[in-house]
Parts: structure tokens; sequence; C-alpha cells
């Protein structure tokens, strides 16, 4: 089963993302910080990272840096935020990220995206 | 609600509470940034929530609020009171309409304007320095049930017959669906009997909320009239609504299975009518040309030109409905292109749009059957196709950054997982190789080229075979209704180009902060509530094995298995009273969250009245039972608004005494023994003791003769006794009748004790003192007439037995002499209107439990005292809720139930 | 009485109940050429309602409230096209 890791650090954002990707057969992880989901993404590897920008500790773009320097799997990953500028985009893409959505996520528009990204959750 | 709502309201709470905490300690530290970020967080991750729902109210506001805070944390605009008291008051509208959500699971519409207000004075503050932001009008996104509205109908023949709503309404209808409400067809098919129950569907039909419109149709063609049966039902009701889905099944609530309720896409709506004599050959040209301006993106342009040709047609024909459509759908759905397409292609056959076309076939509803679908076939939907060309897109803009540092190469192996993942997702496993050895290529020369190669050749051989015009795309019926339309916007290629982006400049944004909120579990109080009534039927069971051990060796005689169940009790008995105290330890929650809401109702009260006042509060992590806690609250800030209102003096007053101009308001928690203690201190006036006295004697709460003797202390406390105030000004604040009695019933109930103590020009102390915990109850078990009833510890003052003769009655009551004091003596049984004489024991003396009442003591006449045990006090449940002489009742050790008397009620 | 009968035209007024059917359908049997006013009706109980569609009378007046005879027209209006 395809495994995801939503990086977020508002709970309903993770309960929404999670109800999402459960109810399409994913098997999802949370973490609520950068440095949690570094912690997490070395113990154990993923097929994709859900990532906010905004948030403590270690925010979205130092984690996806954290991340692509380390001498594992490189998921693709998807940044989520409320910003829809394009400097944002720039920023997110320069840090590591491999697609851009807007929050809120329409849950369709999250799906398509991960199914190109790593395929059905079976199969 | 949805486990989603429930989430978002808890934590919106914890929001709030935080940002108005971060506030208040702003208001000290006005320049502290890391203060300044972590409130902005705050606000911003509260509006991120708030945008999973429909509640564009609340969303409206916080967008503004978090607006302002950026301003303010970019230093563009400063902090101030004025600034401070806009946001607070935005919150506090904030945690309004979560109450609402709560309570009704939505937010009325009527909030609409304060909302606008709200955010409006919110903007007002930024807009001097930035006149843009102001002009932006915020959008909140609709969203409706996104995770529920899975089931859309897709097949033609299922659909209703929209076509039969004349235009005007579904073009209504269309509006409100796309301003966010769900539209829902119904068919209504009464029983045909149902007449005969005494029902009229006909009025139920017409009382459909949401109604929009309806219509009536036979199931089977009439007979003749003399065969007509008038009284079997055979007639269908349908119907358009707006109500959301739960209002309906709750008012069909009793017939859902003659009801068929179907949700309405809302494009589904756009259906041209009329007359299809206008010449199709005229319009020929029309079409042609705006199927040329949408593809060259001059929307503007074909706007005008559908607008000129309904000018130039008449209303009724076919294809003027039909431009009517498509100048509302392009107003409404500006982004669904693919929808203005069908309408146009529409224009040259003169039939409807197939909708049912552009229905999204990923809808996330029954995943099994949909990944077979897609393993099978393993070709990707048309939308997928679109969103596919735009990551490849995306991935190219990425390997067009420059590579400068080794840890941009992971940046590289993830461009190469995502196209990996394209590639399997489309089925195209050939490309795999070359794409395999392209990025091996990439990693060794630590380059992006060899890759860069890869993909345009992969995109030049996917778009001749499948990406093809917009135009050509909605012939064959490409996609995308409005929830998908926003992947284009987002995924915009010019979004991305980023060439020459120096990507080390913006990697100065590290986390900086340190985080929030402490690590801990989030458990519903329910559990912890379930568990507490767990640990109390095991403290209870328990009981029952010291019986079991009596019964084994007194009944059935064998002592070693008697000692055994004792030896095991004891084992049980331990862990049980420490799993009983760890669960206690669960409930148990610092003052600080009743301390918490002080600084903000000092500030604001203070300085409603025009009065300085500077609160401290010391001992804010000492903990006690989530009960008490919560019991305290009330009275507490009946006790602070008492203090600020009639405690401390006006500024001036305050100087003309020597005393500083701000006053001191102390709120000191701290534990003693099992106790809790909150002593609330003011600098104030403190209560003059002869007033006080005078006013009780004016309301006869004490006679002339009291009036004389009684002390200083004693008339001070009779600010505690009902219905007097000591101040003649009636302030807003505290309004009429001051109650400091309901503050003392209000924490005697909970078991605490409250006290005074005043010194007039010095101020005055108030100390309240709560048990720790209220979850276990120490009773005396006592027998009266064949029962066994329970009495709280806390009021049993002492146990004697009093021969009958020492028993004397004075006007009709019984008393006795105790130590030289007379007790009135009360007969239990009396109390409980059981009409039984109590019993003496064979040396003719009487069972005395004697127990406090107020500050008085009485007798209670019982046949027997038992011993004391700790029970879990339950309260009455049912019929019995409602008499107040029984505190609760608890389960014993051998499965009988004892009831608590209370008894502050029983004793008149 | 919320059915009134006058020669050939029925006049519904008010609420016209379940009882009145009967009576309604026994009328329409016996006068062919039937006439329906509802001016003045609020609500018929679907029982009238069904023998009407059956016996198609002419309606000289639908109802005041707009919905409510949108409703009748939707049932009994079988003449008019609308385009």
């Amino acid at each position: 089963m395809k495994r995801i890791l939503i990086v977020d650090d508002a709970a309903t954002v993770r309960l929404y993302h999670r109800q999402i990707l459960e109810a399409a057969g994913y098997k999802v992880y949370e973490a609520v910080n950068g440095i949690e989901a570094l912690e997490k993404s070395l113990q154990q590897p993923f097929d994709l990272y859900v990532v906010d920008i905004n948030m403590p500790k270690l925010d979205g773009y130092g984690f996806l840096r954290e991340l692509r320097s380390q001498d594992i799997y490189q998921a693709p990953a998807i940044m989520v935020s409320t910003e829809a500028q394009t400097s944002d985009h720039q920023q997110a893409f320069a840090a590591g990220a491999n697609a851009y959505l807007v929050k809120p996520v329409k849950p369709e528009q999250l799906l398509i995206q991960v199914k190109l990204m790593i395929g059905e959750a079976r199969g | 609600m949805t486990p989603l709502l429930e989430q978002f309201l808890s934590e919106a709470r914890d929001f709030l509470e935080g940002i108005g905490e971060k506030l208040m300690q702003l208001e000290d530290a006005p320049g502290d940034a890391e203060l300044m970020t972590a409130l902005f967080r705050m606000v911003h991750t509260l509006k991120g929530n708030s945008g999973l729902f429909d509640f564009p109210e609340m969303t409206r506001v916080l967008h503004a609020g978090e607006d302002l805070m950026d301003a303010v944390r970019h230093e563009q605009v400063e902090y101030s009171q004025d600034l401070a008291d806009r946001l607070l008051d935005a919150m506090d509208f904030v945690g309004m309409l979560c109450d609402e959500v709560e309570a009704k699971g939505s937010i009325g519409a009527h909030h609409a304007a304060d909302s606008a207000r709200l955010a409006e004075s919110l903007r007002r503050l930024i807009a001097s320095v930035d006149a843009a932001a102001a002009v932006v009008a915020v959008v909140a996104s609709a969203l409706p049930n996104a995770l529920t509205e899975t089931g859309i109908v897709v097949a033609e023949a299922d659909l209703p017959p929209l076509v039969d709503i004349p235009e005007s309404i579904r073009m209504d209808a269309y509006r409100q669906a796309c301003g966010g409400v769900d539209l829902h067809w119904l068919d209504y098919t009464p029983a045909a009997d149902c007449f005969f129950q005494g029902d009229d569907p006909f009025f139920q039909a017409r009382g459909t909320p949401g109604f929009l419109w309806g219509s009536i149709t036979v199931r089977q063609p009439w007979p003749a009239l003399a065969e007509l049966d008038a009284y079997r039902c055979v007639l269908e009701f349908h119907l358009l609504t707006t109500a959301p889905r739960e209002q309906l099944d709750e008012y069909y609530r009793y017939v859902p299975d003659q009801v068929r309720m179907i949700p309405v896409t809302p494009l589904f709506l756009a259906l041209p009518q009329g007359n299809r004599n206008g010449g199709p050959v005229a319009y020929e040209n029309f079409v042609d040309k705006a199927l040329g301006l949408l593809g060259a993106n001059q929307l503007e342009d074909l706007v005008l030109a559908a607008s000129n040709l309904i000018e130039l047609s008449s209303l009724e024909l076919w294809l003027s409905s039909a431009l009517r459509w498509l100048l509302l759908v392009m107003e409404l759905e500006p982004e669904n292109r693919n929808a203005f397409a069908k309408i146009i292609e529409s224009l040259r056959r003169q039939s409807p749009p197939k909708w049912t076309e552009l229905l999204p076939k990923v809808t996330g509803g029954n995943p099994p059957a949909k990944t077979e679908l897609h393993l099978s076939q393993h070709s990707l939907t048309p939308e997928e196709a679109e969103v596919m060309t735009k990551m490849l897109d995306v991935q190219r803009e990425i390997l067009n950054l420059p590579i400068q540092e080794n840890w941009q190469l992971g940046r590289i192996k993830a461009v190469a997982a995502t196209l990996t993942g394209c590639l399997m997702a489309s089925g195209d496993v050939a490309a795999r190789a070359g794409l395999e050895a392209a990025t091996a290529m990439a990693l060794e020369e630590a380059a992006s080229l060899p890759l860069l190669a890869w993909l345009d050749q992969f995109q030049q051989t996917r778009s001749t075979a499948s990406v093809e015009s917009l135009v050509n795309q909605a012939d064959v019926g490409v996609p995308v209704p409005r929830n998908l339309s926003e992947i284009q916007s987002d995924l915009s290629a010019d979004a991305v180009r980023v060439s020459d982006v120096d990507a080390e400049a913006k990697f100065g944004r590290r986390a900086e902060d340190a985080g929030i909120g402490p690590k801990s579990l989030k458990v519903d109080q329910q559990k912890i509530d379930r568990l507490m009534n767990l640990i109390g039927e095991m403290v209870v069971s328990k009981n029952a094995l010291p019986y079991l051990a009596g019964r084994a060796e007194d009944v059935f005689g064998v002592r070693d298995l008697s000692r055994e169940i004792k030896a095991q009790y004891t084992v049980i008995n331990r862990i049980a009273e420490e799993m009983q105290d760890a669960i206690m330890q669960v409930r148990m929650m610092p003052v600080s969250f009743v301390f918490q809401r002080f600084p903000r109702l000092v500030r604001d009260t203070s300085r409603k009245l025009g009065k300085e006042v500077n609160l401290v509060l010391v001992g804010e992590d000492t903990e006690a039972d989530k009960n008490v806690i919560e019991a305290l609250g009330d009275p507490l800030v009946h006790i602070v608004r008492n203090s600020l209102d009639h405690g401390f003096e006006q500024p001036d007053e305050r100087r003309a005494v020597g005393k500083p101009v701000a006053g001191t308001l102390t709120i000191r928690a701290s534990q003693e023994s099992d106790r809790v203690v909150i002593e609330i201190q003011d600098d104030g006036k403190g209560i003059d003791p002869d007033i006080v006295k005078r006013k009780a004697y004016q309301k006869g709460i004490i006679d002339e003769a009291t009036l004389e003797r009684i002390s200083d202390q004693d008339a001070i406390n009779l600010i505690f006794a009902a219905g007097l105030s000591t101040v003649d000004v009636i302030s807003d604040l505290s309004g009429r009748g001051v109650g400091m009695d309901v503050v003392r019933t209000a924490v005697e109930k909970v078991n605490g004790a409250i006290s005074l103590e005043s010194e007039i020009g010095k101020g005055t102390r108030i100390r309240l003192s709560l048990p720790l915990s209220m979850a276990v109850t120490h009773v005396m078990l006592i027998e009266s007439a064949g029962q066994t009833f329970g009495i709280p510890m806390d009021s049993v003052l002492e146990t004697v037995r009093v021969p009958c003769a020492s028993i004397s009655s004075i006007k009709q009551s019984l008393v006795t002499v105790l130590r030289g004091n007379i007790v009135p003596l009360k007969s239990i049984n009396a109390l409980l209107a059981i009409a039984a004489p109590p019993q003496a024991n064979s040396d003719h003396e009487l069972a005395v439990l004697v127990v406090r009442c107020g500050n008085e003591a009485v007798g209670l006449l019982v046949d027997d005292f038992r011993e004391t045990v700790d029970i879990i006090l339950k309260p009455m449940t049912g019929v019995l809720a409602d008499i107040p002489v029984y505190a609760g009742s608890a389960l014993m050790g051998d499965g009988s139930v004892l009831m608590v008397l209370n008894i502050k009620e029983l004793l008149p | 009485m919320s059915l009134e009968f006058k020669k050939n035209q029925v006049h519904f007024k008010d609420m016209v109940g379940v009882e009145d059917a009967e009576e309604l359908l026994e009328w329409l049997q016996k006068t062919p050429a039937a006439k329906v006013d509802f001016s003045a009706c609020t609500h018929l109980h679907p029982a009238n309602l069904q023998v009407l569609m059956a016996a198609s009378p002419s309606i000289m007046v639908w109802p005041a409230d707009a919905a409510f005879s949108a409703w009748l027209q939707s049932a009994l209006d079988q003449h008019e096209d609308p385009y």
C-alpha cells in the first residue's frame, strides 16, 4: 500500500487530507512540523509527501531542503499552502517540491495529483 | 457533526484562546517579534482551517485579521491598542460563530453583515499602507460537503427531467448553486393508501424546505371517471430544492422509502429551451467565431459577441436561450472553459449540451472498483491527462533551476520519482527505461540536462498523440466541471518560470521560531468520564470479594479458599486504588484554565469603568479536578467583576487618599492538603460593616437585637445573605442585587467554602476553598425503616446514641442536650415521608446522627449506623433527577444501589 | 363548504379537504363541460386533484398564490405550450 506523509501543524487540515487520502485507499502518516517529518522520513520510506509551508520549528521549505539532502528515496512532494502567489510557487519548487496546490485543496484535485505521482492506492 | 468539523471546532477554540493570550502579552511587549510571528501563525492557520468548510463569514474576518497581522509583522502597520481591540472583537465574533456551528452545524446568513463590518474595520488599519490590499475582496471558496459529495448521477437515463423547469427558475437555481447551496431533485411517490392514513402528500410536498419548483404527474393513465377511485393515490410529486440533504432527510423522515433525492450538478441546469426555428445556418458563423475567441482566450470579446447576438434575436428562440446560458455560465464559472465550449457547440446542432460527458470519472467514491477500472484500461481520463501535462511542465521548470549545491540533486531524484509516477499512471511503461537511463546520467553529471532532454522528447511524442486543441477536446467531451478547474491556474506554466532565480537567496527563510503548543494528547472528555465510571464500578465490584471470602468461610466452610480470596483482594485493591488515582490525575487540570480569561476581563471591565487595575495571577499551575475547575469559573468571574465594580475606587479618589492610582487585583491559587484554595484580593476601599449592617436590617435580614450586638466580621459575612447588595448604585456590570449569595451557593454546591475579610480603606480578600477532586465521596451508611442510605461525611459531625428519656419536646419539636448545647432532632423517616417511627435499640437508645446544616448542628434520628465507605457518586437520572433530597446514587459491592442524601435539601 | 357548485362551474374556496373528493367526482361525472375557479383556493387535498386530473375540466381562474398555481398548472394545464 502506498504511504503518504502529511506534514501540517493544523490538526484540522491533517484530518481533512487524511480523510481524502484514506478514502482513496492510501496509508497515511502525519507529522506536525518539519522536524518531526524529517525524523519520520529517516525512519521509514514514504511514497509521497503533502507539505504545508508555514509551520513552527521547521517550515515546509526547510523540511524539503533537508529532506532532499538526505540519502534516502526521494519521493515526490506536494506543497500545500494558502498562498497563491507566484513567488511562493517558485520558492517551493526551488526547495524541492514537485507540485503546488492552494488550500483548501479540492479532494479530486489532490487525488489526481497523487495518482499521477505515485499511482493508485493498490496495484 | 463530522469528525472533521469536531476537530476544527476544538482546534479553533485553542487558537482563539491562544490569540487572545498573545494579544494580551503583546500589550506589554509590543515590539516582541517572536510573539508577533506566533500570533500571525495562529490567525493564519485558523483561517486556513476555516477555508475547508463553507463558512465564508468566518473566513472573511480571519482573512482580514491575517492580512493585518502580516502587515504588523512586517512593520508596515504599527501595533496599537486600537488594533488589539479590533482584533479581539473579531476573534470574539469568530468564537461566537464557532458556538453557532457547534449548536446548529452551520452559520446563519444574517452574520454576513457583521462579518463584512469587522473585516472592513480590520482592513481599514492596513488600508493606509496598502490601498490595493483593501480592495481585495475575499472570495471564500465554497466547498459544500466536499467529502460526502461522492455519488453524482452519471447515466443520462437517470437524470431528472430538468428541462421541465422554466428557464428563469433554473437560472436562479444555478446562481444559488454557484453561490454554494446544494441542489436536489426530489421524486416523491406517496403510498397508494396514504389518504386513508390522513396524509396529504401535496401539502407535504408544498412545504418542502428550500422549495424552488414543483410538478405533479400521474403514475398510470386515468381510467374513465366512473371507475376512478378518488381515494387511491396515484400521484407523483417532483421538485427542485436548495435545502441541504440533512434537512430534506429530516423533513421526509417518515416516508424515506417514498422519496428519491438526486443531487443536481449545477451545470446540468444549463439546458437551452425554446423555438428551434431560428435557422441554425445563421448561427454557423457565430459558432466558429466564438470557438475561435475561446481558443484565443479572448473571453471579453466572446461575451460581447454573444450579447450582441442576443439583442438581435427573439427571446423565445432556442438559440437565444443557449446564449443566455453561455453568458450566465461565463459569469459564474469563469474558469470552466470546457463548459463554454459545450454550450457553443450545442448551438451548432441545437441539441442540449451533453453535460454528463463533463463529469469527472474520479469522484473518490469507491476506490476498489475504480482501481480495477484503471488497472484494466491503464489510461488516463482526459482531465488527468491535462493535469499530467501541467505536471510535466512543472518538472521541467524545476529541472531548469540552477544546481549549485549537492543537496539539490535530491530535487532531481524527486523529479525523476514524479516522472516515473506519471509514466506508471499513464501506463506508458515502455518509456521507463529511457527515463531511468536519463536519471542515472543526470545524477552522475550532477546536472539536469539529460533529464530535460528526455522530457523534451517524451513530451513531443505525447503531444502528437494526445494533446489536442481545447475546441476539439470539447467535442470529445473533455472535462472538468468547476471542481477541477482550478488545477489549471494552480499549475499554470507562467507561475513557475524561474529559470534565472537565485535559489540560494530564498533560503533565508529558515524556521526560526520556537513551537507553540505543549506535547499532549487531546482526549474527549466523555472517554475520561467513561474511564471514571468504569473504575467506579471496578472499585465497587472489588468490594464484593470480602463478602465472597466471608461466605466461603461461613456458608461453605472452606477457610483456605477464604484466605486466598482475601489475599487476592489485597492485590486487586491496590491496583484499583492506583488506577483510580491515575485516572484522577488525568482529570486534573491547572487553574490557569480558568485564570486565563481574567486578563481580558479585567482589562475590558476596568477600561469601561474608567479605573486602572493591575492584575496579578499567582499559582496558575495549581491543579484540581476538571469538574472543580469548571465549577470555579462562574463564581470567580462574579467575584472579580464585583471587586472591579465596587471594590476599586476611581483613580482620582485613590490619588486623594494617597494610594497608587492603579489598583492591584491579586488572584492566588494554592493547594492546602486535599483542597485547592483561591484568594481574590483587592486593595480597594473595603467593605464598611456599618453599611452592611444597616442595609441588612432595612431588608429584614437581621432584627434589631442582632443589629446591636453583631460583630464587624459577622456583619461583613452578611454580604453572602440572599438579597443583599452593598452598593446603592447598580452598575451595568454586576447588575441588580449583585448576589454574593449566588456565589456562595455555587461554591457550596461543589462542597467548597467561601470566606471574606475586609478592612475599610485597605481592601477586601475573598477566599475560596474547594476539594481537589469531587469524584470520590466518603459517605456514612445509615439504616432507617429497613432501608440503607448514605450521608456525605462532610456534613456529619458525630454519631451518638441518646436514651429515649433524654429527648424532650419544645413547641412540638424534639430536642436533646449534647454537651450543654440544645440540638434539635428530626426523624429521617419523617423527612423522607416514610410512615414509621424511629426504632430504639434494646437499651432504649435512639441513634442520632449529628449533621451540620449551615452553621447549626441538627440531629437526625435514624434506626442504626453502619460503616463508612468511599463511593463514586453518580448524579440521579430520569425522574429521580428532579428530587433534590438525593445527591446521587452509587453501586455497592453486593450489587445494590445506595441512595445518597443531600443534607442541605433534606433539612427545611 | 369549500366547494361551491353553480351550474357548470365549481368554485374552490380556502382549503378543500379530502372529504369533498367524492362529491366533486359525482358532480364532474354529470357535468361534461365543467369549469373550475381556483381564485379563492389556498390548498386542495390531492384526492380532489386526482379527480380533476382524470376529468380534465377547463380551468377558468388559477389560484392567486404563484407557487401553488404553478403546482396545479403542472398537473392540470395540458394545453398551453410554453413556446
